[in-house]
């Protein structure tokens, strides 16, 4: 048995190469130091793949009509146990893959991981988290129950801010002055084909540039060839490096452009991805068990009693608009387009060697007063909605 | 000792005769209101430095740590010892508040609240226990546990968020006091609409604080330092404690309109109050005063860096010039009178131009929230320059100037500290809870006693 299933693999392996393949894979050298950090970005991968399976399983049943897409959900919740945690599936892995996401890139942006020559490994990632955010944002619609017809009324609102061309914008994505029919048909379509077709070779951009530079970030790792503000000297880095590819064995500039320590991605990573993933999607599992994805009753454009409530990674930005007067909306809505475009540009920015948080203060102020902002605004908005 | 009780007996005796029969019930309502209130200042002002120190301390402590850097853990050392030497004198003054003065005066009051309050009253005198023990442990066991720093951090942690609980647990009370809610449900009473904003501001307020004492404490030691190396450290502290006061600072324009939202849309009265009422002076003074504490940081910024010729002063002159007119912008009184409360009862709420006496470039929407974004913005461009020019700056060679300005700051916030609790406490006028309890009615409480009658 052992011998032919040998054969078979070496007959596969003739045809496909997929030995060498796999050794590339698994056997590529990745920091020691930092390593659990840099679970994150697999576990985004999983609950993104976890979002795919789902939601295949999702479109077989759901009718993407006015008058059926409350319908059909409402029929998973009453006589479907099985479809009803995977639509809680779905939707826990969403949200937890928007905290994850967002731990991640925090991760890389407070590390420097962006920095030469990982600058298109950050433009796709904050590339990924838009489409992700923009998943997260028209799958809300998708119900039709009242809270996604008010998010949908709220959210197709704010694109008419935009100066010149905000009505043209909301009026193709409504597909009327109002939200009706045409706006679920739409708003279906970009879920699952647009987004998607988008965020999947993205994600295989942002994977391969990962395999081209290798894993990197956390200054950490090169905390011997530091030199203190104060002028002492810490120790200096050892001599001897285990470098291996794809790690260049040259020290560029002050910094070393290598880890201090590197081992292999199979099995010392993996394990760690592995820990970290498994225990996310337990968590989504037993989230999706006990608490399930809720269903209001259906949506009512006519009810003047239903009091709407934004998604949880909504409410920084409706903390703002509740807090900003009428006049001033326009300038808060520049904030998140604003922050996206400084994201993006980030790493042309911040151009320098150093990596160091504390020894790039201005890049890392304003980036933590953006997280703490973030951060405050999320629990007074929380606050607020407790006491509608 | 018998002979000694015989002695001294008489004079109890006498005493006793003298005391009167029960607390005082409120026949001088002011005398009550500005003895609890200068009290509560005072305690204010020390438990706010106490509880940041213990915040902050911590921090500090894991900063030096990870930077491996010595200021650091001597200034994390030297927050402990102002906490164990103030702690007791914080302690003292709130349970002189509550034992004579709040229960004193304003018995009902007391009572009323700590029947609603309970459970966040119990937890917070827990809290006292945990932050005393931790504080106490976490400065005597510096040099014992130097070889276990990691213990000693979590030590450091602990007492943080002991601390961090007692400030929520008060500011429940104290929201509540505000906006209160179904004081049947606990959730309801701990998550009531201020609760929330008043923890942020208040912590946060706590932190700034903090850092612009210690700056001010260590402008004072720098001037008598008489080595190069303390001449060092107390230069370095200092720029540290104004760095991260003016940080935490900025954020709370936000967080304070967040605070005022929620007091218009739960308790519209105290908010009408602030804003257009008899209190809306105070309340632009507040605003001033706080632009005048970012530009008079944003000067400790330039003159530091000028002092040493590191790169950046001249853009935060700019910087300080936008900050004067913002603050100019943000100090135009709306009415031009006492209040609008005032000018709309005598007819006059109308712009000056057509004989009134309105100044629209005082209204709060949008001037006043537009000079808040200003604020902050120049504020953070600030922080950001004064950052860069920093690795020019040589430690210990500061001038008097600067150290003149790290005291004001301290002055000055000690004067924010004290107009936002006067605000607060205010805006709730002539309520102690709001819409609940008036403090006439609280002190008119009819006495226990039996009412004296003729005998039949």
């Amino acid at each position: 048995m052992r011998r032919r299933l040998s054969a078979a693999y070496e007959w596969f392996d003739e045809r496909t190469a997929i030995r060498s393949l796999l050794r590339k894979g698994l056997y590529e050298a990745v920091p020691v130091r930092g390593a659990w950090f840099y679970t994150l970005g697999s576990a985004t991968l999983v609950l993104i793949i976890l979002q795919l399976v789902t939601g295949i399983f999702l479109t077989l049943l759901f009718v993407p009509s006015v008058t059926e897409a409350w319908q059909s959900l409402n029929y998973l919740k009453e006589h479907d146990a099985f479809g009803s945690i995977v639509r809680g599936i779905h939707l826990w892995s969403a949200y937890i893959l928007l905290f994850v996401i967002g731990l991640h890139m925090v991760r890389t942006f407070f590390s420097g991981s962006y920095k030469r020559p990982r600058e298109l490994n950050w433009v796709t990632g904050v590339g990924l988290f838009v489409l992700v955010l923009g998943m997260a944002i028209t799958g809300a619609f998708l119900p039709w129950d009242q809270a996604a017809y008010w998010t949908a009324v709220v959210v197709t609102n704010i694109p008419a801010y935009t100066p010149f061309i905000g009505s043209f914008i909301r009026a193709l994505w409504r597909g009327a002055d109002t939200v009706g029919p045409i706006t679920l048909s739409r708003t279906f379509g970009i879920h699952v084909w647009l987004l998607p077709a988008i965020l999947f070779p993205l994600i295989g951009a942002h994977l391969a540039l990962l395999r081209k530079h290798g894993e990197f970030g956390s200054y950490i790792n090169y905390r011997g060839a530091y030199k203190s503000r104060e002028g002492v000297d810490v120790p200096p880095a050892p001599a001897q490096r285990p470098i291996e590819p794809p790690y260049p064995a040259a020290p560029s500039e002050e910094l070393w452009a290598a880890p201090l320590q590197t081992e292999d991605f199979y099995p010392h990573q993996t394990f760690k991805d592995g820990i970290v993933s498994a225990a996310l999607v337990i968590v989504v599992f037993i989230l999706a068990v006990a608490i399930g994805a809720p269903l209001e009753a259906i949506a009512d454009p006519a009810t003047t009693s239903y009091t709407p409530v934004p998604e949880w990674f909504f409410l920084p930005l409706d903390e703002l608009l509740v807090l900003v007067p009428q006049q001033l909306i326009p300038l808060v809505l520049v904030l998140p387009t604003g922050g996206v475009l400084l994201l993006l540009a980030l790493p042309f920015i911040d151009r320098g060697p150093e990596r160091n948080p504390f020894e790039r203060p201005a890049v890392m102020v304003p980036g933590a007063f953006a997280v703490l902002f973030v951060v405050i605004l999320t629990l007074l908005g929380s606050g607020r909605l407790f006491n509608l | 000792m018998i002979a000694l009780l015989a002695l001294i007996a008489p004079a109890f005796h006498g005493l006793q005769t003298q005391l009167p029969a029960q607390a005082p019930q409120g026949n001088n309502i002011v005398g009550a209101q500005i003895a609890i209130g200068s009290l509560f200042s005072l305690h204010i002002l020390i438990a706010g430095l106490v509880s940041g120190a213990a915040e902050l301390g911590p921090a500090i402590e894991f900063l030096g740590y990870v930077r491996q850097r010595r200021n650091y853990d001597r200034l994390a050392h030297g927050l402990g010892r102002f906490i164990t030497y103030y702690f007791s004198v914080s302690s003292t003054i709130a349970i002189l508040l509550i034992t004579v003065l709040l229960v004193g005066f304003w018995g009902h009051f007391w009572t009323t609240i700590v029947t609603i309050g309970w459970w966040p009253l119990f937890i917070e005198a827990w809290t006292f226990v945990l932050q005393v023990s931790l504080a106490y442990l976490w400065y005597y066991t510096w040099e014992p546990m130097r070889a276990f720093k990691g213990v000693h951090m979590a030590i450091g942690g602990l007492l943080a968020v002991a601390s961090f609980l007692q400030v929520y647990m008060i500011d429940v009370i104290a929201s509540y006091m505000l906006t209160p809610t179904n004081p049947q449900n606990p959730v309801r009473l701990a998550l009531n609409p201020t609760s929330y904003p008043l923890t942020v501001h208040r912590t946060v307020g706590n932190l700034a604080y903090i850092g612009f004492a210690f700056g001010g404490f260590c402008a004072i030691r720098y001037l008598r330092a008489k080595t190069a190396e303390n001449k060092r450290f107390y230069d370095w502290a200092g720029s540290f404690g104004l760095l991260w006061g003016v940080s935490m600072t900025l954020l709370q324009p936000v967080v304070g309109y967040s605070y005022a939202k929620e007091i218009q849309l739960h308790s519209y009265g105290s908010w009408y109050k602030m804003m257009f009422g008899s209190l809306s002076p105070v309340f632009l003074w507040q605003i001033t005063l706080l632009g005048i504490m970012f530009l008079t940081a944003t000067l400790y910024f330039a003159r530091r860096l000028r002092t040493d010729e590191a790169r950046g002063s001249g853009i935060l002159k700019l910087l300080a010039v936008g900050m004067v007119l913002t603050t100019l912008l943000a100090a135009q009184p709306y009415a031009l009178g006492f209040s609008y409360e005032t000018v709309a009862a005598a007819g006059l709420n109308r712009p000056f131009w057509d004989g009134g006496l309105i100044n629209p470039l005082g209204s709060m929407i949008p001037w006043k929230v537009l000079a808040l974004m200003f604020y902050t913005l120049i504020a953070i461009a600030a922080v950001v320059w004064y950052l860069r020019g920093l690795p020019g700056v040589v430690w210990g060679s500061a001038r008097r100037g600067e150290q003149r300005i790290l005291m004001l700051m301290t002055i000055l916030t000690m004067l924010m500290m004290v107009t936002m609790g006067f605000i607060r406490e205010n805006g709730r006028g002539p309520y102690l809870i709001s819409g609940e309890m008036t403090i006439q009615g609280q002190q008119a409480v009819p006495s226990a006693q039996p009412t004296p009658q003729s005998s039949p």
